[in-house]
């Protein structure tokens, strides 16, 4: 029974996961920026939410839908007025230079983060029950958050692969001149793929408030974890990352049951190195 | 009347370098013209400056007389230039049918369904790969899913940049065998070509490229018998 339950929280949690890479994945895989700022984007929504929840009383569900709004708009003018500037001169080091620019813009932003929201952790109680089935218990929100997160993510699945503008984006990601002979604005695409992939970053930063305190300071773990899903997942791969997620989401809940927090903060910093060394073209792009 | 592609003086190159030295072709309505050319000689750059990839830095294209130079590359392909680039730039990931939609979503819902309904006709073996994924594909597939792709943007002229290499010469000769359909739909097509004899056998006209100029030009039976086109190829 106790491994069925940490399996469950372990899958809910990788729901969550599923998200924070899922986010990530787009903007790495399909555009080839390495963004650094994502961390920062899903802390600085995490404490948005924080406030928002504190001065309204309003549910934090309330707050997703307007961090990915807000947080998609910002995406799409950073990438017009930033991100694309860089990548067009960077040429072939394109990848490398936006890596040091978000690099640079994370840091804006969780110092923007530290001068809102102050450096302390927060949470946002919400739904602090648990649903039970016989010896089984469920927090209700890890459930509402993994599922909310999960959902959002086989949206962003479906829209990918099922719609025309969808596979406009993976077309415009697997060969930007093949895009081009279809008469498709590559440009306008990237805009839109990094506004979504920022957007997405901040709900789920809406998300993991719910069931983790956030401070300034959680961005920089926040990144590696979406780094360590996506090198295992496979970049560009939206099912190796979801399965990903979801046994890393696992692998946490059961080591920190048995070896305790400590372990469960440092597996994915292990995991990295792990992958790093078994799999070293991990993080290149899938074509 | 016009010609369905006309360029003038252009010149375009990459970076610093210059490869295209003022160049002058023309490709009447329902033609087949080839532009043959050592590697090197400036082919794939005249076609990727045609298709708006590159920006010609001096001179005129013209799509049935409608100035294109200089537009952004998409549009020019809305304006019906279908490129079939060298590499052919598939999406390895993505299915046949995918390519056929992509290519396709320029047109209106009627005329896409006939144009898939050509281009399967034409290739027919594509129709039983629809699903599969273009990277798994073949060579001679591939490079007819990237010529199917191009029709589907239901162009006037269609840019096929060596769609020879890599491929058996009976694959070449099917992909050529399409041109008179194609011509009967009113597409006009540009060739460039490495093989001179190849080359040759699918066109009505040619023109000879040398180091980013066009040094001979002619009918395709002219330019067979004439030992200048062996020479520019040698280097003499």
């Amino acid at each position: 029974m106790l491994a069925l339950q940490l399996l469950v929280n372990g899958v809910l949690l990788g729901g969550l996961y599923v998200l924070v890479a899922q986010s990530l994945n787009l903007i790495f895989g399909v555009m080839g920026v390495v963004n650094l700022a994502h961390g920062a984007v899903i802390a600085l929504a995490g404490l948005f939410t924080y406030w928002f929840t504190a001065q309204t009383g309003a549910s934090p569900l309330l707050a997703v839908p307007i961090a990915f709004v807000a947080a998609a708009l910002a995406g799409a003018v950073g990438q017009r007025l930033l991100i694309e500037p860089v990548m067009r001169a960077g040429g072939s080091k394109s990848e490398l230079l936006s890596l040091i620019v978000t690099f640079g813009l994370s840091y804006i932003l969780i110092e923007l983060a530290l001068q809102l929201f102050g450096a302390d952790f927060v949470s946002v109680p919400y739904l602090q029950s648990s649903w039970t089935l016989g010896s089984l218990a469920f927090g209700k929100a890890l459930v509402v958050a993994g599922a909310f997160a999960a959902g959002m993510s086989a949206l962003l699945y479906l829209w990918l692969n099922h719609t025309m503008s969808g596979k406009a984006l993976l077309a415009a990601s697997q060969s930007p001149t093949g895009a081009i002979c279809c008469g498709i604005d590559v440009a306008r695409v990237r805009v839109t793929a990094f506004a979504i992939g920022v957007g997405l970053a901040a709900a789920a930063g809406a998300l993991v408030i719910v069931i983790m305190p956030v401070a300034p300071q959680t961005a920089a773990d926040l990144n590696l974890l979406a780094f360590v899903i996506i090198a295992l997942g496979g970049l560009g791969d939206y099912v190796g990352v979801a399965i990903a997620a979801v046994l890393l989401g696992i692998a946490q809940s059961v080591a920190g049951y048995y070896l305790g927090g400590n372990a469960e903060y440092v597996l994915p910093y292990v995991l990295l190195l792990a992958v790093m060394v078994a799999l070293p073209g991990r993080f290149r792009r899938v074509r | 009347m016009s010609a369905a592609l006309s360029l003038s003086g252009v010149v375009a190159g990459i970076g610093p370098l210059t490869i295209l030295q003022g160049v002058d072709l023309e490709v009447g309505e329902g033609e087949v013209v080839v532009v043959l050319g050592a590697n090197g000689a400036g082919k794939t750059t005249l076609l990727r400056t045609i298709a708006g990839l590159l920006a010609p830095r001096a001179g005129s294209i013209r799509l049935r007389g409608e100035e294109i130079a200089g537009r952004p590359a998409h549009r020019i392909t809305r304006a019906g230039i279908g490129h079939v680039p060298s590499g052919r730039e598939l999406f390895p990931r993505l299915s046949v049918g995918d390519h056929l939609e992509l290519g396709g979503q320029v047109c209106a819902p009627a005329r896409r369904a006939e144009l898939r309904a050509s281009v399967l006709e034409m290739f027919p073996v594509l129709a039983e790969r629809l699903g599969q994924r273009a990277g798994t594909l073949s060579g001679g597939e591939q490079q007819m899913v990237a010529i199917a792709r191009a029709l589907m943007t239901d162009p006037r002229v269609l840019l096929l940049d060596e769609p020879s290499t890599g491929l058996a010469p009976r694959i070449v000769l099917s992909v050529f065998q399409t041109f008179p359909a194609l011509r009967k739909q009113g597409v006009s097509i540009l060739l460039a070509e490495q093989s001179l004899t190849l080359g040759l056998s699918a066109a009505d006209r040619a023109y000879v490229m040398d180091h980013g100029r066009m040094v001979l030009s002619g009918t395709a039976a002219e330019l067979a018998g004439d030992k200048r086109v062996a020479d520019t190829y040698l280097g003499r």
